[in-house]
């Protein structure tokens, strides 16, 4: 018999909570409302107070703290063990999970293993009449939204796209923690991480104002970048240029990159396939540089200009620094 | 280096896929198939560890006999060997019974070191393929690699994480996925093609061969089901065009960039 609740899994770099794990804490908060299902987040790791706190300020019932020491990293192999022993011993009904690198990492093991449907990057959460989920995916370059159910199966489970949901917060919301120790004693992390780099880069959801540069700026971002600094901006790319290496993914907008929620964004030489303009759907006033006058981003865009990227971005550029 | 095994998926060109809003079904006869680009990214990183380790590459794909001839190309890039799972009860399979024939075919060649695949698939874009298979052989998993370094019976991999990579070192045999673009592919050689498609005998098995039961594949064995498509609807947007030469053109884009500044 399957409890009637849902499970985050709440990502985390030491006492700072992933926001796509609140995202979708905050989207279950409206769900679960009306359905009587509980929100339950699952943190790993050892973890003070105020973190699990918080996950319930976000709009979890309860908090279930996997608490260990070698939790503390996110691990393939531990990870997938104490997730699948605690769901295949509670049984919820559906288990959520961010797609980050780390979460699209552990959730096709951890499906397997409880043997159960999974679905990736959903952008819409919906339940029917019976209770069952209706996962949103884009689907096919993002033209079509496929629903997907898992209905022989529990627990349902997806992975949500980052800034794709909005967040709750209620400072006086009460919920209930609960600390379980898992035996670790006996599983050996077969990944041992040698060498780690992260620069903090912009969290581009959470962006106000972006540039994208695409295929049409010619192999070079400097124009670009130049361009966000001077009013304030943030850069983003589209998929072939993260493709070529010219930007991190992390900055990668569209299907498999972020969505913005941008109140100013400014696309360069982005023609406006599915893939990328699926990614600037939720964003304020959008305004286009295109070489050609038919792209398919104009029907994306409030204002559009007509002509080469080269030409206008730099003579943008320059009225920008004279009247600084 | 024992076997080198790459699952690679035959994809659709996305732009070429029509929606029919009003009986909401896809048109994929106009669609010119390809190999997945990140598979093709996994094919050339499995060719370049041979190069050092030696080992055999060995292809697998799933999917209907109009495949063979994406294997064949694979086989034209370098590769040893190329096998097709093909089956009826094969059809409509998500990722699970998806995992489930790969993995049990990559259990049957057997005596393999490292399984690649490319990150995702461009048409799905799901990217979970790679853990579910390293699940099924217990296998360790690393996801999104950008390189991969074999030696003394241990893999060395760069992955991408968030903000930045990772350098993880893994034991062997472990599966790998890889990053679109992280190497770029060869061409396929003009003589292997020939040799390819005139003497290369392409292996297929069937769900008999792996001996899998009709239920576990295909669309009995999948747990997820689509219930609808619907087109996603564009935000409209005001469209206005800005007219004049570059000089006004670029006057007026400043304006507007530094009038949404203060607002």
């Amino acid at each position: 018999m399957t409890r009637k609740e849902i499970w985050v899994i709440v990502e985390r770099n030491e006492d700072e909570i992933e926001d796509v794990s609140l995202e979708i804490l905050g989207k279950l908060t409206v769900l679960a409302k009306s359905s009587g299902y509980k929100v339950v987040g699952i943190v790993l790791g050892t973890s003070n107070e105020s973190v699990l706190r918080d996950v319930i300020r976000y709009g979890a019932d309860k908090v279930i703290l996997m608490k260990h020491e070698r939790l503390n990293e996110y691990s393939n192999d531990l990870y997938s063990k104490v997730l699948f022993d605690l769901a295949s011993s509670e049984f919820p009904t559906a288990l959520l999970i961010g797609a980050t690198y780390y979460g699209r990492d552990l959730a096709g093991r951890l499906a397997a293993r409880l043997r159960t449907g999974l679905t990736a990057n959903a952008i819409n959460l919906k339940m029917d009449e019976e209770g069952l989920l209706v996962f949103g995916v884009p689907a096919y370059g993002g033209k079509i939204m496929a629903e997907i159910v898992c209905e022989r199966a529990r627990p349902q489970m997806s992975t949500v796209r980052p800034g794709t949901f909005t967040k709750f917060f209620d400072q006086d919301r009460k919920g209930e923690i609960v600390e379980v120790i898992p035996d670790l004693s006996s599983i050996q992390d077969r990944v041992r991480v040698i060498e780690r780099k992260v620069t903090k880069s912009k969290d581009l959801t959470k962006s106000e104002r972006t540039i994208v540069g695409g295929n049409g700026i010619g192999g070079d971002l400097s124009m670009v970048r130049r361009l966000a600094e001077l009013t304030n901006s943030d850069v983003g790319v589209t998929r072939p240029l993260a493709d070529k290496g010219l930007a991190p993914r992390d900055l990668q907008v569209g299907t498999t990159g972020y969505s913005l929620k941008s109140r100013l964004t400014l696309i360069l030489g982005v023609s406006g396939s599915e893939h990328f303009t699926s990614g600037i759907r939720d964003c304020g006033t959008v305004i286009s540089v295109d070489i050609d006058k038919e792209s398919e981003i104009f029907n994306h865009s409030d204002y559009c200009v007509v002509g080469d990227v080269a030409e206008i971005v730099p003579a943008v550029i320059k009225k920008l620094e004279e009247k600084r | 280096m024992r076997n080198i095994i790459v699952c690679l998926k035959v994809v659709p060109k996305s732009e070429n896929i029509i929606f029919d809003p009003v009986t909401k079904r896809l048109d994929r006869s106009k669609a010119e198939n390809q190999i997945n680009e990140a598979d093709k990214t996994a094919i050339e990183i499995a060719l370049r560890v041979r190069e050092k380790q030696g080992g055999r590459v060995i292809l697998i794909s799933m999917g209907p006999p109009l495949f063979e001839n994406f294997l064949k190309l694979g086989v034209a890039m370098g590769a040893d060997d190329a096998i097709l799972l093909s089956d009826r009860n094969f059809g409509g399979a998500d990722t699970y019974p998806t995992a489930l024939v790969l993995s049990t075919a990559i259990a049957q060649i057997g005596d393999y070191d490292l399984v690649l695949a490319g990150e995702e698939s461009s048409d799905a874009a799901l990217g979970q393929l790679p853990g579910q298979i390293a699940e099924f052989l217990d296998i360790p998993q690393v996801l999104f690699a950008s390189s991969v370094e074999a030696d003394a019976g241990k893999l060395r991999v760069r992955r991408r994480i968030r903000g930045g990579h990772e350098v993880v070192e893994t034991s062997l045999p472990a599966m790998v996925s890889v990053e679109m673009g992280a190497v770029q592919p060869r061409f396929p050689d003009f003589k292997k093609m020939k040799r390819a498609l005139s003497q290369f005998h392409l292996t297929v098995w069937s769900s008999r061969d792996l001996g899998l039961r009709e239920e576990v594949t295909g669309n009995k064995g999948s747990f997820t089901f689509v219930r609808g498509l619907s087109e996603i609807t564009p935000i409209r947007r005001k469209k206005v065009f800005i007219e004049g030469d570059v000089a006004e053109k670029s006057t007026q884009l400043a304006e507007l960039l530094r009038e949404r500044q203060r607002s």
